[in-house]
């Protein structure tokens, strides 16, 4: 049976073997030759977006940063807060195919891909805005060890360098761990190739892999090494953003938790956004049997769990913030809740820790409609918590003279909203060309893989699961 | 895979014997076959499966890879790397303090050490797993066997290649045959495809490599050669602005200066000053004035606020009691570096007997090495500290008969 | 550092060799009475072990008394030795719990059959409450040899007490360190019930297993914000001008790390003493030293995280801590922390093979818990003579570490006589079983 005979997202998948299933429910999303209508839909909007992103960022690089709403004594503005906010998005990629990996969390291989995928798109659009903001993009080298015609070097005591590192290291590891993952994965889109130019281009990817297990076992042990290292790696990056902060003597900004707090926030911010990426995704490519509801469950967990942590931060920012004596302290915090700002504090409240307790409700938790809407309140929330950091420590310092209050312009807005187009252009992109679901880890952990290794001895065949969700039972 | 291949696949006559494959259907198969085939003491074989099969490792007698070494050893060299370009660029090469740091300061170099130890073990994790396994390999004799498609699919395939020592065609199948395959298939060499890449291919990737080095050249060339033609000004970096700079050449004005004078009996707002007693601290005949101006009330007020100026502008060099000995005086003192003009004593006999305007017209303009205060102090306020500095002459020498009567008793 | 270490480990084995050889006989009677194929109880072990930590208590706390009296400011420093043992003592207790609640939060199967282990730790609060007094007692009596905050004149004397008075004071305090205890031991006593019943459950325990992840959830914030303010009250406060929001994930890191290196340590004994020979395989010890790998470099990061922070704004009132505790024979033992609690054994764990090997583990295991100690005298003792004197390790701090050690030893015996060292009714027990770790 051709694969195009049938509309692959609404056939079920061929056969009774479980391996051929999982295959077929994930290749026939990159094979066919028409992706669904939505697909289309979503790609000329998101096209749309990034067009208004490239426009307005053109703009600000040919006006100068004035063009955004930055001003003394706010001078980190937008900018800073959606460079630290795609950043935090970044992080559920990473954390689910590292950390989860090394805690033996088995359901992550059902979403680690596209959560990877998340993480790079999400790191690519963060880099954007600070490489804008230094106000001359064309000289971003200066900040990199590199010999240049002022002969002078990078000033390495300075945590916007250390974040230079950090960053660009992540966004390195991130790829050469997404991209390790998609090997077996590109050699099974090669074998199944109908046409040269696909055969070629992904066996070019593949690199001639064949599945050999001399070379699983080689491979295995360098995706456990990765995780491992990826790990610790996915805890500094945010930390060496807090350090942007906290190594000041602002206060607001000055507070020994936000290392470990903007990891939390971080992961919390990066669960949301899968979630709200895999609800439709799920919906749109058929991946209900892969991405089924206990995963969207256990994210949701994950959500309340990391925004209670969050929510640790703000309460012990605010005791010690009194406890310190502090006076200038005080104000800060003080200000920051009942101050000019108080409508973005409490949004940012509201939407980070009183929202997601609804998760506490298994009903709601269970239902991909309210996951999605709980999902994107905590995304308005984890922004507004970076613009209420960046915003209201620094309009209102230790000089009332030279206080301030920081209004955005259109431009703002527009750049805000284009990352967005940048981000599904590329996110879209993947889904259509690039294994959305790893193939062989879901196939390693599914019942079939095991359930031989249980009967050993016998030789029968593997319980045909017919269409007894190949996925929910990968869950064991 | 062609039909054209599977053809030649299946007349294993035409071509030399590469190996033997099997396929299997359930992982738990393929690991009961890849038991037998090692414990028959083979060693040129191997398993192709979709995923990694739990167990075959173990199966196939496979010993631990040495990768995790290789992955320490770099790991440990991007954390001397990183150890050691920060240390000379920071604080050998270009040295220079940062808010009070030492110019080798351990603490703020970490975040730097930690990424570039993860940063070289990760790109070394991928190089090494992928050299040690042979890969990239473009071809192999097993892509024109139409089944071993499946095997990054559904399929489990075990191949025994011919050049194992222990190899013999029937003996060989017949033992393969007992692990119960799906399939048996003989798998020629490849004679087809090159064993080299394609020339194209060869050229263009010199090319290519010849090519990316021109741009560096061409760097290297602009840093070690000289021209006289300005150089290509693509981005301007705000070079060239809309407005005269002082003291330039500007053809509007009939007198070619872009500075304009200031218009003859004009006066700015705020500049009119008159009296030369108060601002210039001079009399009539211009000689200093021995008094203070009538501006200046002569009261405990000015008095404070002359200590509080005289504590703030004055005390860094001349100290607290106007001794010469301010901390800036002892540093410099301390540095030895003999070009250093230390601070008058201020209560020096010399100064005590100096018109009070003279020593307003000091503060005001500044003498030897000490900088002239006009500009940073209020008129009044020199005045101020002026009164206080005759304070101080006045106490520095004070003797016990100065002191009013109740101020005396209390000294005992 | 590490011969005194590699004696105590000796010490250790020599002591479990001893007990070895004796259980053979009640192993027989324990698989008739619970048709589970290991020896799971204490039994005679636990008897004897109860005795002799009592012994050894005693005789460990009377000299901790004569040595404090025997010199002038001697109770002073008995003070800040006690409560210095005590805090090390109180990271075992605590960590139990977290890692208690957290098992049955994650509903995680491989640590099922060393669940109970951890339970009956946690389950020795009341042991911990008890040993708290000598610090709580004098604190809320106005005493101010630990808590200069304690006294009502140091608070008048000092505008910044006074600020914070209305948080550091006796009273105050003694409510919080009430519910503390109160809320860890009902938290505890609540998990080793729950558990005991299930080992007599007539179903398949998944009722009791489900009762404890159900609770799992509010309990872990009420342990966060408990052990939060527990480690400001009794560690952050002794230096009361001082102040970091990360303090209370500092202390927990100790925590945790603490809870994997006892728990190994804990269960190496028993197989040495010939129980839990089949319910615990070296795939269970793997998982606890990767754990207290994981938590080195966590302790790492915080440490390091609230060094830095403070280290580079250099804002006096928070930096002046620091530069005590980096002055002198304290920055030496600064280097020692960085060192011993991180670096060396970071390379000593990182290997697999050092995981699964009991010597190793156990060696790091007891390293580790030297180096916690050795964290908490360096957060506590520059403080004792309030001018930063040197580093002066003194006979009694070993006499109090030994005491509250032993009681604790003593009470975890007492409390464990009669109950199963495995849920062997629980649903989860065959994968914690067959558990397999690469």
């Amino acid at each position: 049976m051709a694969i195009s005979d049938v509309n692959p997202f609404v056939e079920p998948p061929r056969g009774p073997n479980m391996f051929a299933q999982i295959t077929d429910n994930v290749t026939r999303i990159a094979e066919v030759d028409k992706p669904p209508r939505a697909w289309y839909i979503a790609f000329g909007f998101a096209q749309l977006v990034l067009l208004m992103f490239l426009s307005s960022l053109g703009y600000v690089v040919w006006n100068g940063i004035g063009a955004w709403g930055n001003m003394m004594p706010v001078a980190w503005g937008f900018p800073i807060v959606n460079f630290v906010f795609w950043i935090g998005i970044g992080h559920a990629g990473t954390l689910i195919s590292a950390i989860l990996f090394l805690l033996r969390q088995n359901w992550r291989t059902a979403i680690n891909r596209f959560a990877e995928a998340m993480t790079i798109f999400a790191v690519v659009c963060a880099g954007v805005f600070p490489g804008v903001h230094i106000g001359r993009p064309w000289l971003p080298y200066y900040m990199m060890p590199i010999p240049n015609q002022m002969d002078m070097w990078p000033q390495f005591r300075s945590p916007l360098e250390w974040d230079i590192f950090a960053v660009s290291t992540y966004a390195t590891v991130s790829i050469l761990f997404w991209y390790m993952g998609m090997i077996p994965d590109f050699a099974t889109f090669r074998d199944r190739a109908t046409t040269t130019v696909r055969r070629v281009a992904y066996g070019i990817v593949a690199m001639g892999w064949r599945g050999s297990s001399r070379q699983w076992h080689r491979y295995e042990r360098a995706y456990l090494i990765l995780a491992a290292l990826a790990t610790p790696l996915v805890l500094s990056v945010h930390s060496v953003v807090s350090f942007d902060f906290a190594t000041a003597q602002l206060p607001g900004w000055h507070t020994t938790i936000f290392p470990p707090y903007f990891v939390a926030g971080a992961i919390f911010g990066g669960f949301a956004m899968v979630v709200v990426l895999a609800v439709p995704a799920r919906q749109f490519f058929g991946l209900k049997r892969i991405i089924t509801i206990r995963h969207l469950e256990l994210m949701n967990k994950i959500i309340i769990a990391t925004g209670l942590l969050v929510g640790y931060s703000y309460g012990m920012e605010f005791f010690i913030a009194w406890y310190s004596g502090g006076k200038y302290e005080q104000f800060t915090f003080v200000n920051r809740a009942f101050g000019p700002y108080a409508w973005a504090y409490w949004t940012m409240i509201s939407c980070n820790v009183l929202i997601p307790q609804l998760h506490w409700f298994k009903a709601i938790r269970t239902n991909p409609w309210t996951t999605l809407a709980i999902g994107l309140f905590v995304n308005v929330g984890m922004w507004f918590e970076r613009f209420v950091i960046i915003c209201t420590s620094l309009t209102r310092d230790f000089l009332p003279s030279s206080w301030g209050y920081f209004i955005p312009t259109p431009v703002d807005y527009m750049t805000l909203g284009g990352s967005f187009g940048l981000f599904f252009t590329l996110f879209l992109l993947f889904c259509r060309y690039l294994p959305m679901v790893a193939m062989s880890e879901v196939k390693a952990f599914s019942p079939a893989a095991h359930a031989a290794h249980a009967h050993a001895g016998e030789h029968a065949h593997v319980p045909a699961p017919s269409h007894a969700e190949p996925a929910a039972a990968l869950e064991s | 895979m062609s039909d054209e291949h599977h053809s030649k696949s299946s007349e294993p006559a035409e071509a030399p014997l590469h190996g033997i494959l099997a396929e299997y259907d359930t992982p738990h198969e393929i690991v009961h076959a890849a038991e037998k085939i090692r414990d028959a003491g083979f060693t040129k074989w191997d398993t192709y499966t979709p995923f990694a099969v739990h167990g075959i490792d173990e199966a196939m007698g496979i010993k631990m890879t040495i990768l995790p070494w290789i992955v320490l050893g770099a790991g440990l060299s991007g954390l001397a790397t990183a150890i050691i370009m920060q240390w000379w660029m920071n604080a050998y090469d270009y040295p220079w303090i940062i808010s009070g740091k030492p110019l080798w300061s351990i603490p703020a170099n970490v975040p730097i050490m930690f990424e570039l130890t993860v940063l070289f073990s990760a790109i070394t994790t991928l190089v090494a797993m992928l050299m040690l396994n042979n890969l990239p390999e473009p071809s192999h004799p097993l892509d024109l066997v139409r089944r071993f498609a499946h095997s990054t699919d559904d399929k489990f395939f075990l191949l025994v290649q011919a050049s194992d020592p222990k190899f013999d065609e029937s003996e060989t199948r017949a033992l393969i045959d007992s692990t119960h395959p799906q399939a048996v298939e003989l798998v020629p060499e490849d004679h087809k495809t090159s064993k080299q890449l394609p020339s194209v291919l060869i050229y263009g990737l010199v090319i290519v490599s010849v090519a990316s080095i021109v741009p560096f050249a061409l760097a290297a060339k602009g840093r070690y050669s000289h021209s006289t033609t300005p150089r290509i000004h693509i981005i301007q970096d705000m070079d060239s602005q809309p407005k005269y700079k002082a003291q330039r050449e500007n053809p509007f004005f009939a007198d070619n200066r872009s500075t304009r004078p200031v218009l003859e009996g004009t006066v700015a707002v705020g500049e009119e000053r008159e009296d030369d007693h108060f601002y210039l601290g001079r009399q009539a005949d211009n000689s200093f004035a021995r008094t203070f101006p009538a501006q200046i009330p002569l009261n405990d007020v000015t008095m404070e606020r002359g200590k509080q100026r005289f504590g703030i502008y004055c005390t860094p060099c001349h100290g607290q009691a106007g001794q010469g000995d301010g901390m800036v005086a002892k540093v410099a003192d301390g540095l030895q570096q003999g070009t250093w003009v230390p601070p008058s004593n201020i209560t020096q006999d010399y100064l005590r007997q100096m018109p009070v305007g003279e020593l307003f017209n000091t503060l005001t303009n500044g003498v030897r090495n000490m900088p002239a205060y006009g500009p940073q102090i209020k008129t009044e306020d020199r005045w101020a500290i002026v009164m206080y500095i005759r304070a101080l002459q006045r106490s520095q020498g004070a003797k016990a008969a100065d002191l009013p009567p109740e101020a005396r008793a209390s000294l005992h | 550092m590490a011969s005194e270490n590699g004696k105590k480990n000796d010490k250790k084995k020599a002591k479990a060799r001893k007990g070895g050889k004796q259980p053979k006989g009640e192993q027989a009677a324990a698989e008739s009475t619970h048709g589970f194929a290991d020896q799971i109880q204490l039994a005679g072990a636990g008897q004897k072990l109860f005795v002799q930590a009592a012994v050894v208590a005693g005789f460990a706390f009377i000299l901790a008394v004569i040595l404090g009296n025997s010199e002038g400011d001697g109770w002073r420093r008995f003070s800040f030795s006690y409560l210095t043992a005590f805090v090390w003592l109180l990271t075992i207790g605590a960590g139990a719990l977290f890692w208690v609640v957290l098992q049955n939060l994650v509903n995680a199967k491989w640590s099922v059959g060393i669940r109970r282990v951890g339970e009956l730790l946690a389950s020795n609060m009341p042991v911990l409450a008890v040993l708290a007094l000598p610090v709580a007692v004098p604190l809320i009596m106005g005493n101010d040899v630990l808590y200069s905050w304690a006294s009502k004149a140091n608070v008048d004397a000092d505008p910044v007490l006074q600020h914070k008075a209305a948080y550091l004071n006796p009273t105050f305090f003694a409510i919080r360190f009430v519910v503390y205890f109160v809320y860890w031991t009902w938290l505890a006593n609540f998990y080793l019930h729950k558990s005991i019943d299930q080992d007599s459950s007539k179903g398949d325990g998944s009722e009791q297993a489900a009762s404890m992840r159900g609770i799992s959830g509010p309990a872990m914030i009420g342990f966060a914000l408990t052990l939060t303010f527990c480690s400001f009250d009794l560690i952050m406060a002794i230096a009361p001008k001082w102040f970091s929001t990360m303090f209370g994930v500092y202390y927990f890191a100790s925590c945790y790390q603490a809870i994997n290196a006892v728990l190994p340590l804990i269960l190496m004994w028993l197989q040495r003493s010939g129980r839990l020979k089949t319910s615990v395989t070296v795939h269970h010890l793997h998982d606890l030293g990767k754990m207290l790998f994981a938590f080195t470099i966590f302790w790492a990061y915080i440490a390091f995280s609230q060094f830095m922070l403070i280290w580079y704004a250099n804002v006096p009132e928070e930096t002046l801590w620091f530069k005590h505790r980096f002055a002198d024979s304290w920055g030496t033992l600064g280097w020692v922390l960085l060192f011993g609690h991180f670096v060396i054994p970071f390379f000593g764990l990182l290997s697999r093979h050092v995981k699964r090997s009991r010597k190793a583990l156990g060696f790091w295991a007891i390293w580790q818990l030297v180096m916690i100690y050795i964290d908490m005298y360096w957060l506590i003792m520059p403080e004792e003579s309030r001018q930063y004197l040197d580093v002066n390790f003194k006979l009694i701090d070993v006499a109090c570490w030994l005491g509250v050690t032993a009681v604790f030893v003593a009470g975890l015996a007492y409390r464990a006589r009669g109950i199963d060292l495995v849920p062997t009714k629980d649903p989860r027990l065959p994968k914690a079983l067959s558990f397999e770790n690469i």
